[in-house]
């Protein structure tokens, strides 16, 4: 109630659904520093959002982390490197 | 054992090496495949974190390579082109794993109530987003039981979100590149990346998140 007051009669308060148009700027580091404080003041006054930006940035980080961690081989296997090159000699 | 190097030749180097290749001379060939291919498989690994379906990526990237070479344009690096293909192909792969049909997400929106404020799209019967996740939550998550592959969830994911999530999220492409890399605008880039990691986080959290993140396989 107090956050639905606060949209209504607070000057520049952002809605959730502004946030959410916001978030992927704000992820990326472009919001203007404007924007950056609009969007800060609802974050500080609104549970559902600041889980809701949680969840976002976790799930990026989970799905780097998931692709991220093996570590690529350093050479080739060499018979690997040979069937690629005889693949050529059939094109 | 023949010796590999990774170290990518300089700029002369690389205009006579494409002066070979242009030329169909064997050791120039020879040459590129062993000069650039772990560069080439690292971009595949990254896509498919196993080395099997890296190296199936790796020899098919190079049979474009084979037989696009003519069109090759010497306005960008052997490198740049190299990358290219093996994305191309990756992404390719990626298609063709595909097991079931993804829809259409067009009309895919976040739930807000009249004043603006956030509703839960599990709440929204309605919502397209929530189906999608109730019809294919078992596909998601069938592998190995418990044990969920990271990949193959990302894999599952509508086309466009699946490509534009792995070339800027885990390859970590520039906005820019990626428009290129999928003919579309930079602005469709954006949107379309926001889209995919909200379904993403929704199929996430759809699944119990904390046994996710301990139980993930991580190949």
């Amino acid at each position: 109630m107090i956050k639905r007051l606060m949209t209504k009669y607070v000057p520049g308060m952002l809605t959730c659904e502004e946030v959410d148009s916001f978030l992927y700027d704000f992820h990326e580091g472009q919001l203007s520093n404007i924007e950056k404080v609009k969007f800060k003041l609802h974050l500080s006054m609104c549970a559902e959002c600041r889980a809701y930006v949680r969840g976002y940035k976790n799930t990026i980080r989970i799905s780097q982390a998931g692709f991220k961690k093996a570590e690529p081989i350093e050479n080739i296997p060499e018979e690997l490197l040979e069937v690629i090159l005889k693949s050529r000699t059939k094109n | 054992m023949k010796k590999q190097t990774s170290a990518i030749v300089d700029d002369a180097n690389e205009k006579k090496l494409i002066d070979g290749l242009l030329e169909n001379d064997d050791l120039a060939y020879e040459t590129l495949v062993r000069q650039y291919s772990t560069r080439m498989y690292a971009v595949a690994r990254r896509f498919f974190n196993n080395d099997d379906d890296a190296q199936e990526c790796l020899q098919k990237a190079f049979i474009q390579v084979f037989k696009n070479i003519l069109s090759f344009k010497k306005d960008s690096s052997l490198m740049t082109w190299l990358h290219r293909i093996t994305v191309n192909e990756a992404l390719m792969m990626i298609r063709q794993k595909k097991r079931q049909k993804t829809m259409s997400l067009e009309s895919f929106a976040q739930h807000y109530n009249v004043y603006g404020e956030r509703t839960d799209f599990t709440n929204d019967e309605g919502g397209e987003l929530g189906r999608f996740i109730e019809n294919n939550i078992e596909t998601l998550f069938e592998k190995n039981e418990t044990k969920i592959s990271l990949n193959e969830i990302i894999y599952q994911l509508p086309e466009k979100y699946c490509n534009v999530l792995l070339l800027r999220d885990i390859q970590e492409i520039s906005t820019r590149e990626t428009a290129e890399l999928l003919a579309i605008t930079e602005t469709s880039v954006k949107t379309q990346l926001h889209r995919a990691r909200l379904l993403l986080k929704a199929i996430l959290e759809q699944h119990d998140k904390e046994s996710l993140e301990n139980n993930w396989k991580v190949n």
